[in-house]
């Protein structure tokens, strides 16, 4: 075919084109899509120019209008029939453009490192293993709100504390989901949405969940020393001999001569002031907090006396 | 009276007509109006064989494939689905009984 007849092809479609300027423009892309094509066959089939043997482009316009009764005719029956067609019409081309290609390329990319030919292939082969996580995702959350026990639950779906009822639950929970999950690739569009959504706020749900989980087992050594340790409360350590005198600068050691270190080395006064930073580990550290008192006996803030040194002292 | 017009005729079976040139072999469009224009439809206009292979594809009674061709562009060539042959055998029958019905009633005018 020589140039001259694919100029007047294009001149030919254009005018057509020009003459279908009232219908919406994806549509009349749609029924000129082949178009060109077409008129080559008509040209490459016997003698004349297209508007000798086809008409002028207006009649050929008019001509598909008549016998294309979706376009024009009818003041805009698709767009009042579907509120969505228009918006489709607008954005699935976009996307068929600009964000398909870069997807295809991301799955092949992803797909390579993965082993597969496409990175979906991968996560396809993945979909019973969600089923199965979702059934027990389902289960927890059954559990969690049916029990009233309000104790940790644990790993398991236990409803009043009963392995028997979650393993159970447990059960029926994961067949229920791998059977929704075969059933759920022949779903309609709404079915389809409202399972998504469905999984999406369980997704979220566990989230939360084992963020409360992970956080409560990484707490848990220092709630249990917090429980169980008696002296958790201890602020001071006030040490007396055997006559009942407070002393001052006593030192406390384990079986191991470790330091024992209880309370904080900060003395505050009533109102909250802070008094004086003490050496951590010797004891007082504020002595005038003392809980007991001899009778008349002052008490020496930082006196150095050694107790078993002091005979004068075993008198009073 | 107006004399009947075949291009006012045709508007109403031009469907059936496209249907019928692809019920034994797939085509490209100029080759179905060749078809048509081959077994006597000779009013029948490009545009309009055009338009409705592109309407009857987008009814879902069509399949499309292209084929490429050595001396031209590519050709789209439409083929009847499922679908079409059933919606061929359909709107077959409405003709026939309109046909005939049409037929019977000339007769017996013409008898009279």
């Amino acid at each position: 075919m020589n140039s001259t007849a694919q100029d007047e092809i294009i001149a030919y479609v254009f005018a057509v084109r020009a003459a279908l300027g009232d219908l919406p423009e994806a549509q009349r892309d749609e029924l000129l899509e082949d178009l060109t094509e077409h008129l080559t066959e008509v040209m490459a089939d016997g003698e004349g120019s297209l508007i000798d043997r086809l008409g002028s482009p207006e009649a050929y316009a008019a001509e598909l209008r008549g016998t294309a009764p979706f376009v024009g005719g009818f003041p805009d029956p698709p767009r009042s029939a579907n509120p969505f067609a228009e918006l489709r019409e607008q954005f699935v081309p976009q996307l068929r453009e600009h964000v398909y290609p870069l997807l295809r390329v991301v799955d092949e990319r992803l797909g390579k490192l993965l082993g597969y030919p496409r990175a979906r292939d991968f996560f396809v082969l993945l979909r019973p293993a969600w089923w199965v996580v979702r059934g027990y995702l389902a289960a927890m959350v059954v559990a969690v709100m049916l029990d009233g026990t309000g104790q940790p639950i644990g790993l398991l779906p236990r409803i009043g504390g009963s392995d028997v009822v979650a393993l159970l639950l447990l059960g029926a929970a994961v067949l229920g989901s791998i059977w929704l999950g075969r059933r759920s690739l022949r779903l309609r569009w709404w079915p389809r949405l409202a399972l998504y959504l469905g999984s999406f706020v369980l997704v979220m749900v566990a989230l939360t969940g084992f963020v409360e989980a992970d956080s409560s087992t990484r707490d848990s050594y220092y709630s249990d020393v917090n429980y169980d340790n008696p002296y958790s409360g201890v602020e001071d350590v006030f040490v007396y001999d055997e006559q009942g005198r407070l002393i001052d600068n006593a030192r406390l050691f384990d079986q191991n001569g470790e330091p024992i270190h209880l309370g904080s080395a900060y003395c505050y006064d009533e109102y909250g002031n802070l008094l004086e930073e003490s050496d951590a580990g010797v004891y007082p550290y504020c002595p005038e907090k003392a809980p007991f008192r001899m009778p008349g006996a002052a008490p020496k803030a930082s006196a150095s006396v050694e107790p078993t040194t002091t005979p004068s002292a075993k008198g009073r | 009276m107006l004399p009947v017009d075949t291009t006012q005729l045709l508007k109403g079976v031009l469907d059936l007509a496209v249907l019928a040139a692809l019920r034994d072999e797939d085509g490209y469009g100029y080759d179905i109006l060749r078809r048509l224009r081959t077994a006597g439809l000779g009013e029948v206009g490009d545009a309009s064989v055009y338009g409705t292979l592109r309407r009857l594809f987008n009814a879902g009674l069509l399949t499309t494939y292209v084929v490429p061709s050595v001396e031209g562009p590519h050709r789209k060539y439409y083929s009847l689905n499922a679908a079409g042959r059933d919606e061929l055998q359909r709107s077959g029958k409405i003709w026939h009984g309109f046909a005939s019905t049409m037929d019977d009633l000339l007769r017996e005018r013409e008898t009279a």
